[in-house]
């Protein structure tokens, strides 16, 4: 290769042209009875993909029947008027095609797409499974049944409970503080609340028919109107719901989930409905911060400090409020470090202005990830779908990229103070408490425990010294094993000047306690048992009131072990 | 009926450059965009014992600087063109790819040939990505339920070291690794010569020729690489086990078998049988055991396509209280059953329908016909598979799909593993109540598993590591797009 060549490979190649965006040209119809029909019509494939939503979601759950919709769209393909459940699973299986249900807190779909051949056959098994569930007895009461065993999954992940603490304790009164229901309201779910859950929210007014790919379009709406056009309106739901809470200062929720093999940190703030002015200035803002792998925290907390495999921010804008959030799975040793790199960067984006360079990166990603989004019929589909249900301008699409490109410096920083509040952050992490507390002490004056139940664990906070002198002395505990038996043990707590010491004694082993910290009501200790000659350290957490105790013990790698006791 | 189904011929331009590096080309200006695949015939299959997990960890080091591109740059000049990108590890293969606004074409083939050409590495960041990778190890196995039980079927199903192993590796096999093993590494497989590059999307073929030419022309070809043995013996290693999992919260089980390679007259037919086995709420194990005898919450199950001996597999989670062995028997007189009577007409026309309803769907994204071309190209060294291998897959006969139900999914050599939550299993019990030792550390994971049975199903299957968990919209909060069925893994980001 001759040298000019070589130069030339110096630098970053300039782009060529760009090349136009043909954005899709919808047709809407509305129905007599108020169901708006969007049609694009796309001759690339011989494939068609619908899509029915309502505008009323999981946020539109009877207070005392959380997970109603989502129960509710998981029977709709579960039998109707005409088919059974196999005839419809077996249906969609015939075709080739797909047929899915779902909900989320805003809004319910049904999503069908088949080849075209199969276009007039899948619409109609969609008509029938929205119009016409009937909420069979036998599959109501197998689906609690699973929904209930899944519920018991979804508390086994980690993610999941960082999102349930962070929505309950961000979203306080409002309904989207629910993010799973409990196996109460599960079991309080019957087929005649499922009939008028169906009766009153899937009304044609209050929804919209999508419709992408390779239709003629006076045919299809034809069809469309002899299989929705009878479908009877209703009352429109409103979506009056209380407002979130306002906060005031800055706490965290520590979820103990012993035996975790990294803490998930969530820090969240208020943040701003999907129709707010402030919208755009936020999305920038939040992609110069941490939408993707080039913005700050990943390039901090990853590749600088190799604390995660990704830290991120979230921009959660629904329909009747939101959040704004930083999220990074780490491992423990890091988790105060990480807390550090967060507010830093918190910190920084609201006191300085953001670049002009990552102003422009930040409009180049957003307007260069827009067409990839049209690339599918699905993809199209949701992005219609997003102005239908949220309430976004009829040009939306049209408009977007203008939006993002007349955003400034200043509003990126009035955003930045607006909706970033560090000082009254919601500091959400889940993970083995007893390595976490130290760790989280200087971010945080007020920390609450919670287990993995979601039921809270300390009432509240002191110092060390004192609260440890409260509880010296020797408690008799019982330690207990998976066969069910009982091992006695005695544990002594001794206040010094360097705050707690102690031992252990048992015929499991014994020994004497390497640290040990009260928090409150909470008492964290490590322990260095002698077991047969071993030396095995073990780490103990536990509630302490007046006279009594209550908590595990966490050897290595080994389950842990709950046990109960008195002072003696 | 499929009868009208007709698609037009996927364009398809070819070429080898001098050094070795295969090209395919297929232009489609539908949407202004244009992805670009670089695929690298190097995964887990070809690393040493005590060298697990390398090829992944090599995988991030790809992000960490090269002649012309600082550290971490590559993120940044993808991101800030408006483009989307990540890199996976399977088995097999170790990809890259990124999908761009078309006026940015050459910014993706200067960026994928000056690591090609200049990889740099120093030991601060090879320190930085093992700890990067460590972390993605904890994320989407360690602190998981059952995801690291399903590795272990891999070690139970596969005797081959090279097979057996996991992509993601062992935590002490990763810190093993030195600055010198992923010097050579680069050098004995990060060659033109044992790579692929496909381009679809808005492009003029002429121009994209061009820019392949400029980029790639000078880089020079190496010996090729030492061929993988995946050789296996027939036999399974270990029929049964059982896996104490701390963060499960109820047991379950999985089965594997040990099946013939992708691209064979069997595989296509145990896919198929698959298919009709578990696939969807038509099928026999879901209709037998969630629908008719409401013994399970879930069954899944899933294949791992690979150039030599593959896998297959099933995973249950029982009801509380149900007879774990009472469900297995079930299972296998289902497998008994497709192996007795064969397929029915009403499943042959349903395998044939959603068929060629994924083919078409597969086609409508440039990221999904990029990566599916590369595999084409760099396994079968024929890109027009992506047209005609769908013809295979209908060509399969009942018969065919019963006699290899019958070689290979009704037989004794096969691999149960049950998964027990620790505090319940037998071991952990006899311990606390003796001494209260940990329970041994479960041996190190293998490769691709099935969703890990939460709901709403979201996990990306397990299959090795990624370079970023997430490639798209962690911008805007969008439901998935079910179309997509793009490479997600494990690589230097998330998926």
């Amino acid at each position: 290769m001759t040298n000019t060549q070589t130069e030339t490979l110096k630098q970053p190649p300039p782009p060529l042209p760009p090349r136009p965006i043909k954005l899709p040209t919808t047709s809407e119809t509305k129905l007599s009875n108020g169901l708006l029909v969007v049609v694009v019509q796309d001759q690339r494939l011989p494939l068609v993909s619908y899509r029915l939503a309502w505008r009323s979601g999981d946020a539109h759950d009877p207070a005392e029947l959380p997970g109603l919709a989502d129960m509710l769209t998981g029977l709709l393909t579960e039998g109707t008027q005409s088919r059974t459940s196999r005839e419809i699973a077996d249906e969609v299986a015939r075709l080739g095609a797909t047929l899915q249900a779902g909900a989320n807190s805003d809004y319910t779909t049904v999503a069908a797409s088949s080849l075209t051949t199969f276009s007039d056959e899948i619409l109609e098994l969609l008509a029938d499974v929205a119009l016409r569930p009937t909420f069979p007895e036998n599959e109501v009461e197998l689906t609690k049944q699973n929904t209930k065993e899944s519920l018991k999954q979804q508390r086994a992940q980690p993610s999941f409970l960082a999102t349930e603490m962070v929505a309950r304790v961000m979203f306080g009164q409002h309904p989207y503080s629910v993010t799973a229901p409990t196996p109460e309201a599960i079991d309080a779910t019957t087929r005649e609340k499922l009939i008028e859950f169906h009766r009153s929210k899937f009304i044609p007014n209050n929804a919209v028919l999508l419709v992408a790919g390779d239709v003629e379009h006076d045919p299809l709406l034809k069809r469309i109107e002899s299989l929705f056009g009878s479908w009877e309106p209703g009352e429109v739901p409103g979506d009056d719901f209380p407002a979130p809470p306002t906060r005031t200062s800055r706490g965290a929720y520590v979820i103990d989930r012993p035996g975790s093999a990294q803490a998930n940190i969530v820090i969240a703030n208020s943040g701003i409905t999907r129709t707010s002015p402030d919208y755009f200035p936020l999305l920038v803002m939040h992609t110069v911060l941490g939408a993707n792998a080039s913005s700050r925290l990943f390039m901090n907390l990853r590749e600088e400090k190799g604390y995660t495999y990704g830290a991120y921010s979230s921009l959660d804008a629904r329909r009747t409020a939101g959040t704004f959030r930083a999220t990074a799975e780490v491992r423990t040793p890091v988790t105060g470090d990480s807390l550090k790199e967060f507010f830093y960067e918190l910190g920084r984006i609201r006191s300085e202005p953001v670049s002009e360079k990552e102003l422009a990166d930040a409009k180049s990603y957003l307007t260069g990830v827009f067409p990839i989004r049209l690339e599918t019929q699905e993809g199209l589909i949701d992005q219609l779908l997003q102005i239908r249900m949220f309430g976004l301008p009829d040009n939306y699409l049209d408009t977007y990229r203008s939006h993002i490109q007349s955003v400034t410096r200043e509003q990126i920083q009035t955003v930045a103070n607006k909706y970033v509040r560090p000082d009254e952050a919601a500091i959400v992490i889940v993970g083995d408490a007893a390595q976490l507390t130290e760790q989280i002490k200087p971010y945080a004056e007020d920390i609450q425990f919670y287990n993995t139940a979601g039921k809270k664990k300390s009432k509240n906070k002191a110092s060390s010294e004192v609260s440890g002198a409260l509880y010296a002395g020797n408690w008799s505990l019982q330690i207990d094993t998976p066969l069910g038996q009982s091992i006695p043990a005695t544990l002594t707590l001794l206040p010094g000047p360097n705050g707690l010491s102690g031992k252990v004694e048992s015929e499991m082993g014994s020994g004497e306690l390497l640290s040990a910290t009260v928090d409150g009501e909470s008492l964290a200790a490590v322990v260095s048992l002698d077991v047969a000659g071993h030396a095995i350290e073990a780490n103990i957490s536990a509630e302490l009131t007046d006279n009594q105790i209550e908590g595990t013990i966490h050897l290595q790698d080994a389950p842990a072990l709950t046990f109960t006791g008195t002072r003696t | 009926m499929a009868d009208r189904f007709e698609l037009s011929p996927t364009p398809i331009k070819q070429f080898t450059l001098q050094n070795g590096l295969r090209v395919v080309l297929s232009p489609d200006s539908a949407v202004p965009v244009v992805s670009v695949a670089l695929y690298y015939d190097v995964g887990s299959r070809n690393e040493k014992t005590g060298r697990t997990g390398f090829a992944h960890l090599f995988e991030h080091m790809m992000f960490q600087g090269s002649e012309n591109v600082p550290k971490a740059a590559h993120f940044q000049y993808i991101f800030n063109a408006g483009g989307t990108m990540n890199g996976t590890t399977s088995t097999e293969r170790t990809n890259y790819f990124e999908t761009l606004p078309a006026s940015h074409l050459p910014l993706a083939l200067w960026l994928e040939s000056d690591r090609m050409r200049s990889l740099k590495v120093t030991q601060e960041n090879l320190d930085n990505q093992r700890n990067a990778v460590q972390e993605e190890k904890r994320l989407r196995y360690d602190n998981q339920p059952y995801v690291n039980a399903f590795l272990r079927i891999n070690e139970m199903i596969f005797r081959n070291p090279a097979n057996a192993h996991s992509t993601i590796g062992s935590m002490e096999d990763l810190d093993a690794a030195t600055i010198d093993d992923v010097q050579e590494f680069f050098r004995i497989y990060y060659a033109p010569n044992n790579a692929v590059l496909t381009i679809v999307g808005d492009f003029e073929e002429q121009e994209a020729t061009s820019l392949v030419n400029k980029y790639f022309a000078g880089i020079p070809s190496q010996p090729p690489p030492p061929a993988a043995d995946t050789s296996e013996p027939e036999d399974v290693a270990s029929t049964l086990e059982v896996f104490p999992d701390q963060l499960a919260p109820a047991p379950a089980f999985v089965l594997g078998w040990k099946i013939p390679p992708r691209r064979t007259p069997d595989f296509y037919a145990l896919s198929l049988a698959a298919d009709l086995l578990f696939e969807g709420d038509s099928s026999r194990l879901y209709q037998k055991l969630v629908k008719g005898d409401e013994s399970v919450v879930s069954i899944q199950g899933g294949i791992d396509e690979r150039r030599g001996p593959s896998a297959l597999y099933i995973f249950a989670l029982p009801k509380p209280g149900e007879e774990v062995a009472t469900i297995r028997d079930q299972i296998f007189a289902e497998i008994r059953a497709l192996r007795v009577s064969g397929p029915s007409a009403e499943e042959m026309e349903k395998l044939r329908n959603s068929l060629c309803n994924d083919v078409v769907r597969g086609r409508q994204s440039t990221m999904y016909r990029a990566q599916r071309l590369a595999e084409y190209t760099l396994y079968d060294r024929d890109p027009t598979l992506m047209d005609s291998e769908l013809d295979h897959y209908l060509s399969i006969t009942p018969e065919q799909i019963r006699s290899s139900v019958e070689r290979f999914l009704d037989i004794d050599n096969r691999v149960v593993l049950d998964i027990v939550p620790a505090a319940l299993s037998e071991e952990s019990q006899a311990e606390a109540a003796a001494s209260p030792l940990p329970p041994g550390e479960p041996q190190q994971p293998a490769a691709p598993a099935p969703q890990v049975p939460a709901q709403p199903p979201t996990q990306p299957a397990v299959n090795g590591g990624a370079v970023l968990a997430d490639t798209e919209n962690r911008t805007e909060q969008q439901p998935a797009d079910p179309s997509q069925q793009i490479e997600r893994g494990s690589g230097p980001l998330h998926t």
